[in-house]
């Protein structure tokens, strides 16, 4: 189930930062992904809302780009968000 | 009672060291909550302000309280669109005067704190909407806005922060070093906006006064560059100032307060500078302004989303500008911030084009452009702070005068 869900997270994110060599790590942070900015940010999130159906707050989309947030911490949420 | 004063300098000694020494939860809370509503009525000027006051802390309360038993769409948006009304009505913006009514136009409030109060009221009845805020006790509530030491000028901080270290008020620091640093920090405040900012602010008017009388190019271009440089070191040195002394306090009696400046002067753009200077206003802004206006075009026009960006940087940023004040100059301030930030941005993507990704990234690694960035950027800042001083017409004549000697 989370190697399904990283697998298509991992797609979402090439298209969103236009590198297909990406390879996404639970630990990784924006840091580490080039081109991970305030705007990049939102169309990954509008990139994932659509491709799982799911929906997130305000204070969500904030916290996940937060200091010592990472990619895990966004598989979670949305595997949270697709149970509730 | 000023924040730099004697009182409240002893006052904050007095009850770093009496509140852990009151055993229970509620008795520590009542002890700040006294002290809140202390300062807070040393702040009030008379009744109109108190009923304003009320009026908008119980309208916050029952709205937030509202949304999270029924999460209306309508029912935000509508309490949104009059609070923000309310807001522009009550400052008076300079926009707005010519069309109020004279009744209303000629009372002023005068309400402390109340710009950043609706900062924390729009983040909680956002929040409250979308299920993020769990519980909202009245008593909390008004503790967290009435806050003492965010209730002058922030910083803004989240309902959820505030309430995590409200419901234990503990002790933050545990060895005597962390504390003495505390009081250090609190003592570096009092020097920034009692020694250090005064004399750039007395500088600067003295020049400003003057400057229209000068008739040398040179003399004229060297206190052109000092008018420059001393506005912003004053602000920066009074609010920085005054953000050490709140955040060090706050420490002090068990509350963590969010930093609002991280050298601002070394941001390499005005994007980096908004995440450095006021940074608790650049994240609110991010997040309750300008992402749900981004996502809420791109999802509409997705082709479109690189322009939508760009006018959402100029958006965002120059509301930032025009709620620091309600006169002309501000509004100038603000569209210089909001040119800025599109500006950066759109340099930005012109790079990404041209140079590639790799090439941007090591465009980034440069030290030279990095430190051109830095001193391009400080005076672009130094700039937009010209417009801050009430006094427009002194401000272009300050231009206009330097650009006739020297052009």
């Amino acid at each position: 189930m989370r190697d399904r869900l990283r697998h298509e997270m991992e797609e979402i994110f090439r298209n969103v930062f236009g590198d297909q060599q990406l390879v996404l790590r639970d630990d990784m942070t924006a840091n580490d992904v080039e081109g991970w900015d305030s705007l990049a940010h939102i169309n990954l999130m509008i990139a994932v809302e659509k491709r799982f159906g799911v929906r997130f707050a305000t204070a969500e989309i904030s916290r996940l780009k937060g200091d010592g947030q990472t990619v895990g911490r966004l598989l979670d949420l949305v595997e949270q968000k697709k149970r509730a | 009672m000023s924040i730099c004063s004697v009182e409240w300098i002893v006052l904050l000694m007095f009850g770093s060291v009496v509140i852990f020494l009151v055993p229970s939860l509620i008795l520590r809370q009542g002890l700040l909550a006294l002290c809140n509503f202390g300062f807070l009525a040393s702040m009030v000027p008379d009744v109109a302000a108190w009923v304003t006051l009320i009026v908008f802390l119980t309208s916050g309360y029952l709205a937030a309280r509202l949304l999270q038993a029924f999460p209306r769409r309508s029912v935000l948006l509508a309490y949104l669109v009059a609070l923000i009304l309310c807001f522009i009505v009550i400052k008076q913006y300079a926009f707005i005067k010519p069309v109020l009514p004279a009744t209303i136009a000629s009372h002023v409030v005068v309400v402390v704190g109340l710009s950043y109060m609706l900062f924390r009221q729009i983040h909680l009845v956002v929040d409250a909407f979308q299920g993020q805020v769990k519980g909202l006790p009245l008593w909390s509530y008004l503790n967290y806005q009435l806050n003492l030491f965010g209730l002058m000028a922030g910083p803004i901080q989240r309902y959820e922060d505030f309430s995590h270290d409200w419901n234990r008020l503990l002790p933050l620091f545990h060895d005597f070093q962390s504390v003495t640093k505390a009081y250090l920090r609190v003592f570096i405040g009092v020097i920034k906006i009692m020694l250090l900012a005064p004399p750039c602010l007395e500088v600067y008017e003295a020049f400003a006064r003057t400057f229209l009388d000068l008739a040398t190019p040179w003399k004229a271009v060297v206190k052109f560059a000092l008018l420059l440089y001393l506005y912003p070191a004053y602000i920066y040195l009074n609010f920085s100032g005054y953000c050490d002394m709140v955040i060090a306090g706050a420490s002090l009696v068990g509350l963590k307060m969010p930093e609002n400046f991280n050298l601002p002067f070394l941001s390499r753009n005005m994007i980096d500078f908004w995440t450095r200077w006021h940074r608790t206003l650049g994240f609110w802004i991010r997040d309750y302004l300008f992402n749900p206006l981004y996502k809420g075009m791109v999802e509409r026009w997705p082709g479109k989303a690189l322009w939508l960006g760009l006018a959402c940087y100029f958006i965002a940023l120059f509301v930032a500008g025009l709620w620091h004040g309600s006169t002309w100059n501000f509004v100038i301030f603000a569209m210089l911030n909001g040119v800025g930030v599109a500006g950066a941005k759109c340099w930005e993507i012109y790079l990404i084009r041209v140079i590639g990704r790799q090439g941007f990234k090591k465009y980034l690694q440069s030290r030279t452009i990095g430190v051109a960035a830095i001193v391009a950027n400080f005076h672009f800042v130094c700039l937009t702070v010209a417009f801050f001083p009430a006094d427009l017409k002194r401000t272009w004549g300050i231009f206009k005068h330097v650009a006739e000697l020297t052009l």
